[in-house]
């Protein structure tokens, strides 16, 4: 006889473990789609964070940055940013070079498209009041869609049969039909499955490192502005450091080998950075950071028979909008486990194409990423590259393929694959290398006349 | 609220969003604020639909090329998002269920539109019925009635052109939202 197909019924338990992003973002579609369907599901949510604290405790840890395309995104869910998780809206990225700097902004859209946010409740010590963290607003809007948040750290996790039984601290807190992953990478959780999943296996990660540094809302938006900063300034050991304004405080997020708090604080002696302080700046004993791990590959097999992994624990761009990502992981699973089942075939055959699209991407992202630092580190290229974005930034109107690239990039508006065929285009290319010996010939000619 | 985190363009009261006539497919969400769908006709100005925080205008715009067929203004300040048609055309390509949202608005507006409709159609039954009547009314000599069947006629076809402009301008809004 032919087993009945497993498929979220009526009434059917699910549980969700970890209260992120990508963990409201699941409840949130998947109570959305049972609507529709006239199906109601019991959605529990386990976190074990209170985002009402300040700090790293209660924080997510990472640069805050929510992309223009999720901006856009949530706007067309009906999910609307408040002011008061939005701690600054960006219209423009500032790239700082040994070079000098250059400002891009969108050539498709002249409007302050980018939110920066805290993930949590502000950074420690802070007094700021008003600061409403994002993932609690996010959370907020999974329970107006009926998902139950339980506020318990999951320990244990038991498969029996077609049930899975979760515990906190020997408690037994629930038996559930589906169980979805969404712990992201920064504790222990994923390892846990590995245990019990066979052929899960948790992203390859690489240490970050953040800070949060109090300057004042006033003197942010006078020297800032509403741009993100990203300083690429071939510090042995640091691929890049972003600096995002968040009102009254910048968060200093650096990407690099292994980096510690005494590249933060290289980073604010550096003089490139010095510009962008006031004067007789010192930098704080003590102030809020934290080494976050962030994702650098794929989860392998991100689900199993009635199980599935999203966000962070599953497929993540590149460097860029893993929140977005979780949006994407997180929708993509809960429409499978209700429109087509939840037996490991079900989330193989449609789940999977997602993450595994992500991934793909991701390898496009990685050869950017390469180009990107090869470039910055190859003084006769960067200082071409600098000159031509420099040149389009002064008509913005017409057509600007170089900035768009390094917009696209570094603000996450489109798919690496996409960026990558424009950046290979044959004209581009000659382009750059044309102006990489036009450049110099140029400045020798008007250095002789001036002579 | 700070100023600065505010999301979107902020639009002065009375300043145009989308003008009547332009080619563009960029559609908006309203963050803040109201904004007016309206139609200019002869120097004059019909409000078809005020629309308020979360409404999505210029969807139409995902779906064909055509030119606005109405012009959006901002009643009082109002913020709104843009979003930019190709990079939401290749989301869709990933995730088709982000149309939705949009498919459902519309759906919205055509059953407002139905009822409309169906409440016009009603005025005009009622109309050809009095005249029917008065016609039946047999001890009426036909010159006593001339005044009174041309008034009537005039408020129709009034009553008719309103109606017709009504819809038009509705199907007009619709095409354009
Ligand atoms: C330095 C850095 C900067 C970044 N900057 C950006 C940026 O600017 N923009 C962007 O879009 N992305 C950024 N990211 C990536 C982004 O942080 C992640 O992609 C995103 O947080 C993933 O969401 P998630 O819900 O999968 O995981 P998480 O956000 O990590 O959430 C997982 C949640 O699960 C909970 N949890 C874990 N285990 C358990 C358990 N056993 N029981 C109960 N609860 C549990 C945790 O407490 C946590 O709340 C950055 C990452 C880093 C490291």
């Amino acid at each position: 006889m032919k087993e009945a197909k497993a498929i979220l019924h009526d009434g059917a338990r699910v549980a969700i473990i970890g209260g992120g992003p990508a963990g409201s973002f699941f409840g949130i579609f998947a109570s959305k789609l049972a609507q529709d369907m006239g199906k109601t599901l019991d959605l529990t949510l386990y976190e074990r964070k209170s985002f009402f604290t300040h700090g790293a405790s209660g924080c997510n840890m990472c640069a805050g940055v929510i992309s223009e395309s999720l901006v856009q995104t949530l706007a067309l869910e009906g999910i609307n940013l408040p002011s008061t998780v939005v701690q600054w809206s960006i219209e423009s990225y500032f790239f700082h070079t040994l070079e000098g700097s250059v400002e891009i902004k969108s050539s498709r859209l002249r409007q302050r498209g980018i939110a920066t946010v805290f993930r949590g409740s502000g950074p420690a010590g802070s007094l700021a009041k008003g600061i409403q963290s994002f993932d609690e607003f996010l959370l907020g809007k999974a329970m107006e869609h009926g998902v139950c948040v339980n506020r318990s750290f999951i320990d244990k996790v038991c498969r029996e049969g077609e049930k899975t039984k979760l515990y906190s601290a020997g408690n037994i807190l629930q038996e559930c039909d589906l169980l979805v992953g969404a712990f992201g990478i920064k504790g222990a959780t994923g390892k846990m499955y590995e245990d019990i999943i066979t052929g899960y296996k948790v992203p390859p990660t690489v240490k970050t490192a953040q800070s949060e540094i109090e300057l004042g809302n006033d003197w942010i938006a006078h020297r800032f502005g509403h741009s993100i900063h990203i300083f690429l300034l071939r510090i042995p050991g640091i691929k890049f450091v972003s600096v995002i304004p968040k009102g009254d405080y910048i968060t200093i997020s650096v990407l690099g080998k292994d980096p510690k708090l005494d590249h933060i604080r290289a980073f604010l002696d550096h003089a490139a950075m010095k510009k962008f302080l006031p004067s007789g700046f010192k930098v704080p004993e003590k102030f809020c950071h934290c080494f976050p791990k962030i994702s650098v590959g794929a989860a392998r097999n991100p689900f199993a028979a009635r199980t599935a992994f999203v966000g962070d624990a599953s497929s993540t761009r590149l460097y860029k909008d893993g929140i977005g990502s979780a949006y994407i992981t997180a929708k993509a699973a809960a429409h499978t486990a209700l429109l087509h089942g939840i037996e490991e075939k079900d989330f193989r055959e449609y789940y999977f194409p997602t993450c595994k699209f992500l991934n793909r991407d991701n390898l496009f992202g990685r050869l950017l990423f390469a180009a990107n630092n090869l470039i910055s580190f190859i003084s006769p290229i960067s200082r071409s590259y600098f000159n031509i974005v420099q040149g389009e930034q002064k008509n913005p109107e017409k057509n600007t393929p170089y900035s768009d690239i390094l917009w696209d990039m570094f603000t996450g508006s489109r798919f690496y694959k996409d960026i990558f065929f424009r950046a290979l285009h044959p004209w581009c290319i000659i382009y750059l290398l044309g102006a990489v010996v036009i450049y110099p010939l140029k400045k020798a000619v008007f250095s002789f006349i001036n002579r | 609220m700070s100023e600065d985190s505010l999301l979107g363009r902020l639009y002065k009261d009375g300043e145009t969003i989308v003008e009547e006539g332009m080619l563009s497919r960029t559609m908006y969400v309203i963050q803040g604020g109201k904004v007016k769908v309206v139609k200019n006709d002869k120097g004059s100005e019909t409000v078809l639909a005020l629309l308020g925080e979360g409404d999505i205008f210029g969807e139409m715009s995902l779906f064909d090329a055509s030119p606005r067929s109405a012009t959006i203004k901002a009643v009082g300040e109002a913020r709104v998002l843009a979003i930019e048609y190709e990079g939401l055309l290749k989301r869709i390509k990933v995730d088709p269920t982000l149309a939705l949202r949009m498919i459902k608005q519309m759906s919205q507006r055509i059953r407002d539109l139905n009822v409309r409709l169906i409440s016009a159609q009603r005025t005009m039954h009622h109309a050809s019925d009095s005249l029917l009547q008065l016609k039946k009314a047999e001890d009426v000599r036909i010159k006593d009635l001339e005044p009174n069947i041309i008034t009537l006629i005039t408020r129709l076809q009034e009553k008719l052109h309103t109606i017709t402009e009504q819809y038009v301008h509705q199907d007009e809004s619709l095409r354009e939202d």
